[in-house]
């Protein structure tokens, strides 16, 4: 068995943070998510693994290279859609094969469950059906797919993860694979309809917070670095290599800090927190719930909650992220999510800089101690 | 350049060896051949590259060989020039890598004592040298050889009826690799990786015995010990993965190679060496001129210290009153004329660093300390991570002496280099790939950077191109100027920043394209010229790097865009270990 990951797609709804990586390269609890489409595959004994790379593909092929497993690359030159993409691995597919999101959290169990299936697709029960492609299933088979429907007849969506047989290329006329499914259906296919055991994926910056809090129940307990002999940790904790944790740090776990980094003292840090490499924490700074990408400085005496920060942010003092919810226009639709702040690669802010809600671009500066809501542009000056 | 490796353990030789020249491609070479002691002496040479399915193609038997990748010195690349080597009754070969400076004499010795030499090469009096002292005993034959030799070499050799290499250098690289029940020896680590991960690095003068479950080193006929050495390279790095070539590959590692060369620490002899002396020398060629260059203006000018630049290759021609630090500047550690210029100021007393790539070459040997860049392999024979890692260790020089007022600038350097490595070029390319001549400006700090990227256009792209100082240019080579000639040119906020935006009002005058490099957000200068390219608008150390990178993304995709082979330039070696 074969396996095809897809990972071209840039994810433009998740920008500011897709800047200099693909979704599916965006660290969640550390890891990207492709890793932990990778882990679930080798799971399952399925080595032979070709990934679609596109959008920034450098980086995501740098990363590959780095990994144990034995791992193809094609490239999608543009990026038009996943029936393009799966078609840039054909010349590399000769058995049945599974394709699946590189950017979507999928565990070992579901994969086992559809493995041995000729043509089948995984589907989820999701809240808010409407941003995935919903599925209509009769006696265990798949009906119709409605891409991204305002009003969803159910609730049941795809995951984007098929088994396929290698017929499947003839189908493949538009340039999205749902199109190929309705195409095989149309033609007589049967296409099963299997729930998976544990998905998740990430459509908006902030649903990064809900995958980061549910990958750090897996993380490992660890403490390389130098951690003060006073620092309180409770739960799960793990530290990186180089990092030193100064005195009177409280950490309470599920959390997870990279390698050289410089934490405290007297810092706290909460549960369902990732830090990235060579982040600095200055004393007495607070940060609960949040995704702090690597390279960060945050001042000290600030308050982190419910945030995600890009790579190479630099926040001064007394910087707080303030949880609430307004209504922000994300992908040309409007939403209401409550989170603190999401902020791009770069940003900078000044002391007193207070972020409600917000979603900051990449390289925006905030001049002076202001509260900043809402949608900034990247490059912006906020004077 | 040339490039030799030496197998003998419990797998056949031949496709370790292949495997093992494949690896070594990188220095360069015009043809290549491989020796097995099977029944007898079997050899296979040819003139070109290695093809992929070179190894089957190859017949020959064996557990124990010895393979060469030649980049002709002396006689024309052909299949007869090519080594291994054998004497005149095909019982023993060798294959060598350096140039014996006596060699015609001794050919005309030898030729007088009734040997029949086969082809032009100098390696050829090395085996029918053995020939003459062999009666059964290898290392003895060999041992016997070398004192008649005067040049430098690192040897291979092997004999018809004893399952045995016998290596020998002097002044050319030579590493051995100990596996398990196995033994390698190889110009440099990289063919190793993958087999063993401990090697040992003979020094000039030592001759090593090597069977498949032991070796012994030879110093001036007495038996001595050399420290095995962990290495810290692993075998992924020198892996394209899905990188269409090795230099885009390095392109893009260079965030990392800067930052973990920056966070090296120095140790303590080095530090003293720095902060004591009152004046800097630099030698070096190619690439690392450049980054010393750029060194002297940042040097000089942030913090206050004296500094010259001397190419490696003219260094000998004339006698410059030495005083003070000479820092050498290698990648590979093996560039021959560096390394004569280093035993130079050795020889008058000198304090000598040596800043290379490679752990255990050369040059680490000659210099009194060594600060090593932490780049990893570099496989494309145009330097790239190499050079920001270089840049990288002379910043920290820099730093060192400004008692750390730039931690922080190179702390977070690395994240300029991510963000230029997004910039498209695609705009410039179209017209530097169409155009004969490219002129690269800039002034200060920004000279060394143009001549930089002037050189990797030149060596990859194939299209003539030149670095100047903006201010030279209209003392001559304005008279090129033409609607045809593109001009690429460094134009960053400082004090150069005014002169250069009135030079470049000047060449757009002659109707030359400008592409202009500058700062983001700098739309003054982005509507005079006719490409611009935005690079960070960060501290001048950072915005050498940025700058620097931008041109070899330029070099690289117009290279690709000529359809050039970007990995193995024509005619150019990786190290150049001739002078």
């Amino acid at each position: 068995m074969q396996a095809v990951i897809l990972a071209a797609g840039e994810g433009g709804r998740l920008r500011p943070l897709t800047r200099s990586k693909p979704k599916a390269m965006l660290p969640v609890a550390n890891r990207p998510i492709i890793d932990y489409v990778i882990d679930a595959l080798l799971e399952n004994g399925i080595r032979d693994i070709v990934v679609v790379v596109g959008y920034r593909k450098e980086e995501v092929i740098r990363h590959l290279n780095r990994l144990d497993a034995p791992i193809q690359v094609v490239v999608q030159e543009r990026q038009i859609g996943t029936a393009d993409a799966l078609r840039a691995a054909e010349s590399e597919i000769t058995d049945n094969f599974l394709v699946l999101p590189g950017d979507n959290y999928i565990n070992a169990e579901s994969i086992a469950r559809i493995r041995g299936e000729r043509n089948a697709m995984l589907v989820a029960e999701h809240p808010n059906p409407s941003n995935f492609g919903v599925v209509v299933i009769r006696n265990g088979l798949v009906r119709e797919i409605i891409e991204k429907p305002e009003e969803a007849p159910t609730f049941t969506v795809s995951t984007g993860v098929y088994s396929f047989t290698p017929d499947v290329f003839s189908y493949l006329q538009t340039t999205e694979i749902p199109d190929a499914l309705a195409a095989m259906i149309a033609s007589g296919r049967r296409i099963r309809a299997i729930p998976a055991d544990d998905w998740q994926d990430a459509i908006y910056p902030w649903d990064l917070l809900k995958l980061n809090s549910r990958m750090l129940k897996w993380i490992t307990p660890e403490i390389g670095g130098t951690v003060d002999a006073s620092v309180i940790r409770r739960g799960t904790v793990h530290i990186g290599t180089g990092t030193t944790v100064g005195p009177n740090t409280v950490i309470y776990g599920p959390v997870t800090i990279g390698n050289n980094c410089n934490i405290g003292p007297n810092c706290v840090i909460m549960p369902d927190v990732s830090i990235g490499d060579r982040v600095v924490l200055e004393p007495f700074t607070y940060v609960a719930d949040s995704l702090i990408m690597s390279d960060v400085t945050i001042g000290s005496h600030s308050r982190i909650v419910s945030a995600v920060f890009g790579q190479g942010c630099i926040l001064a003092d007394h910087t707080t992220t303030y949880p609430s919810a307004s209504f922000i226009e994300v992908g040309g639709r409007v939403q209401k999510e409550e989170f603190g702040a999401v902020l791009g690669d770069g940003v900078r802010a000044a002391p007193f800089t207070t972020f409600k809600n917000c979603i900051a671009g990449n390289s925006v500066t905030i001049e002076g101690g202001k509260t900043v809501v809402g949608l900034i542009e990247d490059g912006t000056r906020v004077m | 350049m040339c490039g030799i490796v030496g197998y003998i353990g419990r797998r056949d030789a031949t496709p370790v060896l292949i495997q093992g020249l494949k690896r070594l491609e990188y220095r360069g070479y015009d043809s290549f051949g491989i020796a097995t002691v099977g029944s007898a002496i079997e050899v296979y040479k040819k003139t070109g590259r290695i093809s992929e399915g070179e190894s089957g193609a190859v017949d020959l038997h064996g557990c124990t060989g010895i393979g060469h990748t030649r980049w002709a010195t002396h006689g024309e690349p052909n299949d007869i020039n090519a080594h291994p080597h054998t004497d005149c009754t095909g019982r023993i070969a060798v294959v060598h890598n350096g140039v014996i400076e006596n060699y015609g004499e001794l050919k005309r010795q030898l030729q007088g004592r009734g040997h029949t030499f086969q082809s032009e090469t100098d390696t050829e009096v090395i085996v029918h040298l053995i020939e003459e002292h062999y009666d059964g005993d290898l290392l003895s034959a060999v041992s016997a050889s070398l004192p008649l030799l005067k040049g430098s070499y690192a040897i291979l050799a092997i004999a018809e009826d004893t399952q045995q290499i016998v290596a020998a250098r002097d002044a050319s690289p030579l590493v051995l690799g100990v596996g398990d029940a196995e033994v390698f020896a190889a110009s440099d680590m990289t063919p190793l990786l993958e087999y063993t991960e401990r090697v040992i690095y003979l020094e000039d003068g030592d001759v090593a015995d090597l069977t498949h479950d032991h070796f012994a080193i030879y110093h001036g006929g007495l038996k001595v010990e050399r420290p095995v050495e962990l290495i810290n390279w692993c075998v992924e790095d020198t892996r394209r993965g899905g990188f269409a070539h090795y230099m885009l590959k390095e392109i893009y590692e260079q965030p990392q190679s800067f930052y973990e060369t920056t966070r090296a620490s120095i140790n303590d002899h080095v530090r003293g060496m720095v902060m004591e002396t009152g004046e800097i020398t630099l030698v070096a060629c190619g690439t690392s001129y450049h980054t010393a260059l750029i060194f002297k203006y940042l040097a000089e000018s942030l913090c206050n210290i004296p500094v010259r630049v001397e190419m490696g290759s003219e260094f000998k021609y004339f006698t410059p009153p030495l005083h003070g630090l000479v820092i050498a500047v290698s990648q590979s550690g093996e560039t021959a004329d560096t390394i004569a210029a280093l035993k130079m100021a050795k020889a008058r007393n000198c304090p000598t660093l040596a800043i290379t790539n490679m752990q255990g070459s050369t040059v680490t040997r000659v210099a009194d300390e060594t600060l090593l860049m932490r780049a990893g392999p570099e496989i494309g024979v145009a330097a790239t991570k190499s050079y920001t890692a270089q840049l990288a260790a002379l910043m920290q020089i820099v730093n060192l002496r400004c008692e750390g007022a730039f931690d922080d600038t190179l702390s977070h350097a690395h994240l300029a280099i991510g963000d230029v490595l997004l910039q498209d070029v695609r705009e410039a390319v179209t017209l530097c790939s169409k155009a004969e001549h490219v002129f690269f400006v800039g002034r200060g700090a920004f000279y060394p950077v143009s001549m930089e990227g002037a050189l990797k256009m030149k060596e990859i792209s194939y299209v003539h191109a030149e670095g100047y100082a903006a201010g030279e240019l209209k003392h001559g080579p304005f008279a090129l100027l033409t609607a045809e000639t593109p001009v690429v040119a460094i134009c960053t906020p400082g004090p150069t920043y005014g002169v250069m935006a009135s030079n470049i009002k000047e060449m757009k005058a002659r109707k030359a394209p400008v592409i202009a490099l500058g700062v983001a957000g700098d739309t003054e200068l982005a509507e005079i010229v006719d490409i611009f390219i935005p690079i960070p608008n960060t501290h001048l150390l950072v915005q050498v790097l940025t700058a620097s990178i931008a041109l070899q993304l330029l070099a690289y995709h117009t290279a690709c865009a000529l359809q050039r082979d970007v990995d193995k330039p024509r005619n150019l070696a990786k190290s150049v270990t001739v002078e």
